[in-house]
């Protein structure tokens, strides 16, 4: 009984050694973000249709964020081929032209982004 | 197996219906709008009703239901809680009941084993399953407020807070979207996994738990899952607070299930056993004193009953008492 015990704590012990090994290649194995992507966009229409944005941007920005910070990939390709820099300046560049633009609905749907607990909101950007 | 797949026949039922109401045959007002009003009317006049009919049947005498010491003489402890002889201890225990299911937590389960022993035993899993599946309702609906105040009002801003802090997903994870259905669940299993509960269990018990977890399916995926654009509906919402009778704005079906099922459960409501939201608040055996030793509780529907002292007897016969020589208290 005691040496089965002793056992799978040993085992137990290997796995969490394997699986921690294998975590700190994983984080070191990063890429190097390289932003290569033009800074300003010329585009008249949305990364997506309007209608999608309207209830999966939240969805379209966590991925951008989770590709550009965790993978290092910073471009994303419109099914009609335009290339727009995964970041929340690419949005902001067209739509922080309406400072509310954000904020209207967020406020009315009584909805918090976290976006701003480490961006500068449009509100807070002296133009 | 009937009691369980005919109330999950209905609930899927129950779910297509707008489904295909507003996809095919485009019912948006009907479901959006004649719907939720109808089925608020049900909730609130259906529960009034049910609970001024339980308020207005008299109560003979106190039928409280004690499992501790009785107010007795002084040098003996009185359990106040088990056995409330005063107003406010009634209220504590009414209260710990609502809270905290107290009496729930001395649950226990008889069991035979091989030999045969008839064991008994506490068990906790109910208790702990109802009281996690009731306060994540709870919050739940607390939380939906957001869609029916322009300005969130502050208590509730932090209990959404709280139940987002995990902040992990986009959008934040609720956590009480986890313990709802971990509780729903449990709920389930138990009647399922049991033979005597299976046999104790009828469709009424089934179905609004199923109707429950649809609930929780659709609006769980319309958040993080099949999104749906919440600006139309929170229109639509706040229209239903100022009881307008504009159409709604075009909004996913999924929304539609979701809302036809809380209609649904909100019409089901006072025709069932969900009552017991409201009747543990007045449930004479929970909210009575245990006081019969120390006041006399009149039957409210004894006919009045005309008495005659002997003091009136004897004014009445007084000289024929003299006469026949029978002694009287006043000369």
């Amino acid at each position: 009984m005691r040496k089965n015990i002793l056992m799978s704590a040993w085992i137990a012990l290997a796995l969490l050694l394997a699986v921690g090994i294998f975590m700190q290649q994983e984080s070191g194995a990063g890429t190097e973000p390289s932003a290569t992507a033009s800074g300003k966009s010329e585009s008249t229409s949305c990364v997506y249709p309007k209608e999608f944005m309207k209830s999966h941007h939240m969805q379209v920005l966590d991925e951008w964020r989770h590709d550009s910070v965790r993978e290092g990939d910073r471009i994303h390709v419109t099914p009609d081929g335009r290339e727009f820099e995964k970041s929340l300046n690419t949005c902001l560049d067209c739509h922080s032209r309406n400072k509310m633009f954000c904020f209207m609905c967020h406020q009315y749907a009584n909805v918090k982004p976290t976006c701003w607990n480490c961006h500068l909101s449009p509100m807070e950007v002296t133009k | 197996m009937k009691k369980v797949l005919s109330p999950l026949f209905i609930v899927a039922v129950l779910a297509l219906i707008p489904y295909v109401g507003v996809e095919y045959a485009g019912l948006d007002y009907l479901f959006g709008v004649v719907i939720p009003y109808m089925a608020a009317g049900v909730l609130v006049l259906g529960v009034a009703y049910r609970l001024v009919d339980w308020l207005r049947r008299p109560v003979p005498y106190t039928i409280t239901s004690t499992c501790g010491q009785e107010k007795s003489l002084d040098w003996i402890r009185q359990d106040r809680i088990e056995s409330p002889s005063k107003r406010w201890h009634a209220v504590v225990r009414v209260l710990s009941e609502v809270l905290f299911f107290r009496s729930l937590f001395r649950n226990n389960k008889a069991e035979l084993r091989k030999g045969p022993d008839l064991v008994y035993g506490s068990h906790k899993w109910l208790w702990l399953a109802g009281l996690v599946f009731h306060w994540s309702l709870l919050v739940i609906v607390l939380r939906h407020a957001r869609f029916f105040y322009y300005a969130l009002p502050w208590p509730i801003g932090i209990i959404e807070g709280v139940d987002r802090f995990l902040d992990v997903t986009v959008p934040a994870l609720y956590i009480t979207d986890i313990t709802v259905l971990l509780g729903v669940s449990y709920l389930v299993f138990r009647r399922l996994q049991d033979a005597k509960m299976r046999i104790l269990s009828l469709q009424t018990d089934y179905f609004p738990l199923f109707l429950i977890i649809g609930i929780v399916l659709a609006g769980i995926s319309m958040r993080y899952v099949t999104k749906v654009d919440v600006m139309p509906v929170k229109s639509l919402a706040m229209g239903l607070t100022e009881f307008s009778l504009e159409p709604p704005e075009r909004i996913g079906a999924l929304f539609y299930v979701h809302l036809f099922l809380v209609c649904s459960l909100a019409i089901y409501f006072p025709f069932s056993k969900l009552m017991h939201m409201g009747a543990i608040f007045i449930s004479p055996t929970r909210i009575m004193l245990n006081n019969s030793r120390e006041k006399q509780h009149k039957n409210p529907w004894n006919t009045p009953i005309r008495f005659r002292t002997y003091t009136e007897y004897e004014e009445e016969f007084r000289d024929k008492m003299k006469k026949a020589g029978i002694p009287v208290e006043k000369e």
